[in-house]
């Protein structure tokens, strides 16, 4: 493959700089950063340039590339190409590092919905990646996330999904959830969760929030906190209580 | 091991240059030594060590994979 060396006054300007010169769009460039770049005491001692490394990719048969040309770029409104670069720089960063744990067979396809960017590994080091409770696809998560926004100003938001995990997920925290609110109902007493991080305490909070009869509260310290959810006296015992759960 | 670990703490750092890493190997258990320049060591460990920990887990995983066990270890 061939590969080319870029420099700018920082990551984001390297790329640019890539762009305009190869006339490609950020999906077909493979982008490694050798030298972030920094801008020295005041911009004055110690500055040094940003250095990225370029590998053009083959290009996807169904997809049109001559339309965008060098001339064209300018045009782009600044965000929108940030983004794109967003998403192609979480990607390549996201399959270098699993390159390197190392899962060959891994492949990452990306997509994004405004400034969210999800990143969906398959393969069969499925298993491996997910690990425990999801523990290594948060791991993965997390540093990608920091990986991808410390080099872009905008903020963008990383997803990284195996196996429609972050689904499967989903659906088993307002399962729990719909399973101790009925118990708080039924023993009329505070319900408590195991601690859980903001991500999955905010699912429960909202799968609960329309029931009238329950209300959820976080308990406890640092990052992970239990809920507790706790029946609410008024109304319940009365013969109205048809939302309950028991009734149907 | 080693460039995986390599790899992360450079794209979180400022100077990458700075950074160095050391396998020493065990029989059962390799551990890797992290050094960082002392600005960016904020930046390897993170909010209550979160980066981090992150790390170890991406480590751990890729320890069990070669049926080894591997330990982060940062370097003041």
């Amino acid at each position: 493959m061939e590969s080319y060396e870029f420099q700018g006054k920082n990551t984001q300007d390297a790329i640019e700089h890539a762009r305009r010169e190869l006339g490609l769009p950020a999906e077909r460039m493979e982008i490694e950063i050798i030298e972030p770049g920094s801008a020295g005491i005041f911009g004055l001692v110690g500055g040094r340039k940003a250095k990225i490394r370029v590998k053009i990719k083959q290009e996807p048969p169904d997809e049109p590339v001559g339309e965008e040309s060098p001339s064209s770029i300018p045009s782009v409104k600044p965000s929108a190409q940030e983004t794109t670069e967003g998403v192609e720089f979480a990607r390549s960063s996201l399959e270098k590092i699993l390159s390197l744990i190392p899962v060959e067979t891994a492949q990452v396809k990306s997509e994004q919905t405004d400034g969210t960017i999800r990143l969906t590994i398959s393969g069969d080091s499925s298993g491996l990646l997910i690990g425990r409770r999801g523990k290594t696809l948060d791991a993965l998560q997390f540093i990608v996330n920091r990986i991808v926004n410390k080099v872009f100003e905008e903020r963008l938001q990383v997803i990284v999904d195996s196996e429609n995990y972050r689904q499967r997920h989903h659906d088993s925290i307002v399962d729990m959830a719909m399973k101790l609110s009925d118990k708080a109902k039924i023993s009329k007493k505070p319900v408590s969760t195991a601690p859980l991080n903001p991500y999955d305490r905010r699912l429960i909070h909202i799968a609960l929030r329309e029931d009238g009869e329950v209300e959820t509260k976080s308990r406890g310290d640092g990052t992970m906190k239990k809920i507790v959810i706790i029946p609410r006296k008024s109304s319940s015992g009365q013969p109205g209580r048809a939302r309950s759960r028991e009734d149907i | 091991m080693k460039d995986l670990i390599e790899y992360i703490a450079k794209a979180l750092v400022d100077k990458p240059a700075d950074v160095a890493v050391k396998e020493i190997e065990g029989e059962q258990t390799s551990v890797i030594e992290l050094k960082v320049a002392k600005e960016d060591l904020g930046k390897v460990i993170g909010k209550q060590g979160r980066t981090a920990r992150a790390m170890r887990t991406i480590l751990s995983a890729a320890s069990t994979k070669i049926k080894k066990r591997s330990l982060l270890e940062i370097i003041e």
